[in-house]
């Protein structure tokens, strides 16, 4: 798994999400977003990351598949441990980005 | 530290849950001094009314109404020609109901009713007395209640008394002069059977204990409380503020189980050891319990005791001390004395 | 700079693995006392001042994994590690508590912590404190630091100024203290090699002694230490966890202590924010149980903040500048694990939380946001899924009301207690002194030693434990 890249795995994912949730982030901070995120999850420790990515797995292979996202966003919504953690550490990761490097976004993700 | 300034003896004193136990030990007290001229009684039926009339013929200046404050014309007769010279101390609640619902009836409308009357006819103060449960229980065997805290009501007693305190706080903020105080669990002399029950399964060894009895209680002497009361009537600072009133610190529940196997064995009873010791579960199943039948109205009140003794009901009162001159006068040897004394000269079988 | 690279073969007398809180202390009093030091520290060297406090650039070079640690449970909470020279005492906020006297001779009585004397410890603290510049700010509070002694003082709850190791010239300017500005160049001056960017994988041992270590350099070459004793300071994760990657047994990571922690956001009616410092200000009215301070509140933690109901909550962020977070800390009665897998190069770390302290983080959740409130705070935005925005008493009680810990984002920057010092063999990892149980050269002298989680800022007790058991192996060597 440590040979494995997050990018792949994660980025279609983190952007979908970000995009959904910040629709209006620009595309080119969105990417950058992205690949920050994917940055960090290469940097997690050994057993966070092996789960991380995979669950990535799952979402990228569900992403490929029409009606995929939507199946899931339900998923997602499920009280089930340690998967919505994966959401929450793409928002996470991404927010505190978004936030720190251009302070004055607005909620949706706007250039304010 | 010198005494707060208190204001002169108002010319009226309405005291609602006259009969009750707090009541009872309260109106005494206003009733043995000649300079409160008028005492209105509020009193929920007509043989409480019938005792009340005969044990204070007596004493001029005496009147008591039967109404239940729940319905919201009581509360108008009640207060029917009050004015400013009029002070309202209000201690009716209901603790153990049937249904749930009666906890929002009687003390959260009863309250309210209680409030606005008060507002209209534009008495001196309202004096409200709460209870520890819209505060819940503390997180921790080692934490107090301070003065201020936030709400957590515990259960429905708990959300009626909150909502009956923020109705209180609404009117204050309208204007009248309102003063809120919170005992915790009580004991004295006009007990009701509930607290009879304590002390026989005291004397039988039979108290649940949970764990080793190390959650903490405070508690209150009935007559600490009621010097407690009528300093939130008449200290003028007071209003606007809430104040615990309790005795001087809270004790171990092991601790309240061998103070009151004490004073049983001095006032000549024989007691058995504690025997019944059960585990933090028990009062966790209980709790449970309690809180289901509560989500569907009911309301039982063994089931709720023994949830609650699982928890430490702890509360500070050095603000009281400091705002009020508040001074626990009798400790929880000298008051359980007392209390089994007078369950002994009601002929009660302990 | 006084950090060099690592070579794959070298030799000391005492090996010393990590630079922080613990293994700085340890190497400064150990090359003052005239012993050929090594110390090796798995980050970069940074200096203060080259990256910004408390930014995400300082958590990709400061910390461990970016900052993104977590200890699995339900919930899971996240915790940071330094892992840089210095460790934790060059990002975290500086404030300063000495060890409580009470604390240590309980813990004394209840560890069985043989020739133990509070006194020595809390004179060790008189001389740290020295050496830090620990002290309180000479301008005064900050806006964020204001709002809480505010709040506090209308309740009537004991609150305070926090000092800190900050050493403030005749401008009033401050500069931060930290391990690369004190032990460390104090171990320099006497002899010590430092080396960064050098992995300790594990031990390799010789029955009851270990005889070298086994490293990992930055461009993957393997190397080898050889010495004649090691300290082990990596903190409470990583030197339970070397320890177990190395087959030493016993009480190792399995009493993981930390100070649970839960946040909210406060908006008030003026700009108060100060994206790059924390406020000083702590409330200690419910201490050692509860605790609240100021946390960090740059715009992307303010957005953090505010993430687990950001359908609700997510206007606000742009309120930021009048936004500052805040916390509540408790004493936990809940342990967690430090364990190591086989091939796994990171160990697995979990923490449980007893009903006690889910009643606790809400009580203590309730009680901040009361404060917030009476220090004039428009409205209080509580970190948990659901949580619903406060703006009166009455919601404060709905607040609690649907709080649960297992939605909250609770986290931890305190982590104590995994190889816990003493004779009492059914619990403690290491003896009196830190010598691993069942080792002759292996020590322990870091966080891992704390009996329990202190109730406060561990940093002073850290170091006050760790100057004294490197103070009592150096006078066992010049006596032979």
């Amino acid at each position: 798994m440590q040979q494995v890249r997050a990018l792949p795995v994660v980025g279609g994912f983190a952007d979908r999400l970000l995009a959904e949730d910040l629709p209006d982030l620009p595309h080119q901070r969105r990417a950058e977003v992205v690949g920050f995120v994917a940055r960090r999850v290469d940097g997690l420790p050994s057993f966070t990351r092996f789960g991380v990515l995979l669950i990535g797995v799952v979402f990228r292979a569900l992403l490929a598949v029409p009606g995929g996202w939507g199946l899931g966003r339900v998923v997602l919504r499920l009280p089930l441990p340690f998967v919505a953690e994966y959401p929450r550490l793409v928002r996470s990761l991404g927010y505190a980005y978004v936030w720190e490097h251009w302070p004055s976004t607005t909620p949706t993700g706007g250039a304010a | 530290m010198a005494d707060p300034a208190r204001r002169p003896l108002p010319s009226t004193t309405v005291v609602t849950g006259a009969a009750g136990w707090l009541g009872t030990s309260l109106v005494a007290r206003l009733a043995a001094d000649p300079a409160r001229a008028r005492l209105r009684l509020l009193v929920h039926t007509t043989a409480e009314a019938r005792a009340l009339a005969t044990r204070y013929a007596d004493r001029p200046g005496v009147e008591v109404l039967v109404g239940d404050i729940a319905k919201a014309d009581t509360a108008l007769r009640l207060l029917d020609g009050a004015g400013p010279d009029t002070d309202v101390i209000h201690t009716a609640g209901i603790i153990h109901p049937r249904r749930v619902r009666q906890f929002f009836e009687t003390n959260t409308a009863g309250t309210r009713h209680l409030a606005t009357a008060a507002a209209d006819r534009g008495v001196r103060r309202l004096v409200h007395v709460s209870s520890n449960s819209p505060f819940g229980t503390n997180p921790d065997r080692a934490d107090t209640f301070r003065n201020d805290e936030p709400y957590h009501p515990y259960l429905g007693y708990g959300r009626s008394k909150m909502e009956a305190e923020l109705a209180v706080t609404e009117a204050a903020a309208k204007g009248l002069d309102t003063v809120i105080v919170r005992p915790p669990w009580f004991y004295g002399p006009n007990q009701p059977p509930r607290q009879t029950t304590f002390f026989t399964m005291v004397r039988t060894g039979k108290f649940p204990v949970i764990g080793k009895g190390d959650q903490r209680r405070s508690m209150v002497f009935v007559e600490n409380l009621v010097d407690g009361v009528l300093a939130a009537e008449l200290v003028d600072a007071a209003r606007g503020k809430g104040y615990w009133i309790a005795d001087a610190e809270p004790y171990t529940v092991a601790e309240i189980v061998a103070t009151v196997g004490a004073a049983l064995r001095d006032e000549g009873l024989e007691v058995q050891p504690p025997s019944t010791s059960l585990p933090t579960l028990a009062a966790r199943v209980a709790e449970t319990a309690d809180r289901f039948l509560q989500g569907v109205g009911l309301y039982q009140q063994q089931l709720h005791v023994l949830g609650e003794m699982g928890h430490t009901i702890a509360c500070d009162i050095s603000v009281a001390r400091r705002e009020l001159g508040y001074e626990p006068r009798v400790d929880l040897y000298d008051g359980m004395r007392a209390s089994i004394r007078w369950c002994l000269d009601q002929g009660l079988t302990l | 700079m006084i950090a060099r690279p690592a070579d794959a073969a070298m030799d000391a007398e005492v090996l010393v693995i990590g630079s922080g809180a613990g293994g700085a202390t340890t190497a400064a009093v150990l090359a003052e006392a005239g012993i050929d030091v090594l110390v090796v520290e798995e980050g970069e060297w940074v200096e203060q001042g080259d990256t910004v406090p408390f930014s995400l650039d300082q958590m990709d070079r400061q910390y461990r994994a970016g900052g993104v640690t977590v200890a699995l449970g339900l919930p899971s909470v996240a915790y940071t590690e330094g892992r840089c020279a210095g460790g934790g005492t060059e990002v975290n906020s500086g404030l300063y508590w000495r060890p409580p006297g009470e604390l240590l001779a309980r813990w004394r009585e209840d560890f069985r912590i043989a020739d133990f004397d509070p006194a020595e410890l809390l004179s060790i603290a008189d001389e740290v404190e020295t050496v830090l510049h620990v002290g309180t700010d000479p301008a005064g509070p900050t806006a964020p630091s204001e709002a809480m002694r505010r709040g506090a003082d209308a309740l009537g709850w004991r609150n305070g100024e926090i000092p800190r190791w900050m050493r403030h010239d005749g401008s009033g300017a401050g500069q931060r203290q930290s391990m690369t500005r004190t032990y460390l160049p104090r171990a320099a001056a006497s002899g010590a090699r430092i080396v960064t960017g050098c992995r300790v994988d594990r031990l390799e041992l010789d029955g009851d002694r270990a005889v070298a270590a086994h490293t990992t350099l930055p461009d993957g070459r393997t190397g080898r230490i050889t010495f004649r004793d090691v300290f082990v300071c990596g903190g409470a994760i990583q030197s339970p966890a070397l320890l177990q990657r190395s087959g030493i047994r016993g009480n190792i990571g399995r009493s993981l202590a930390v100070h649970p922690t839960v946040k909210l956001a406060a908006r008030f009616a003026d700009p108060l924010n100060i994206p790059d410092d924390v406020p000083v200000h702590q409330v200690k009215e419910f201490a050692p149980h509860l605790s609240f301070g100021g946390s960090a509140s740059n715009p992307g933690l303010v957005a953090l903040s505010l993430l687990d109901e950001w359908n609700g909550f997510r206007d606000a962020v742009v309120d930021w500048p009048r936004i500052s977070v805040y916390y509540a800390a408790i004493t936990s009665q809940g342990r967690g694990r430090v364990f190591s897998v086989p091939r796994l190069r990171d160990p697995i770390v979990t923490y449980h939380l007893t009903a006690r302290d889910r009643a606790l983080l809400r009580s203590g959740l309730g009680r901040l946001a009361l404060l917030m409130l009476e220090a004039g705070a428009d409205t209080v935005f509580p970190s948990f899924r659901g949580a619903p925005a406060v703006r009166t008493r009455k919601h404060v009680a709905t607040m609690e009301r649907l709080f649960s810990a297992n939605r909250a984002s609770v986290m931890t920057v305190h982590l104590c207690s995994t190889v816990p010092i003493g004779e009492e063999a059914a619990r403690c990892g290491a003896d009196s002194f830190g010598r691993v149980h069942g080792a002759t050269n292996i020590h322990v002298n870091d966080a891992s030693l704390l009996p329990t989680a202190p109730g406060v800022n561990p940093q002073a007790t850290v170091m006050a434990f760790a100057i004294r058991n490197a103070r009592r192996f150096a006078a066992g060597e010049s006596h032979g």
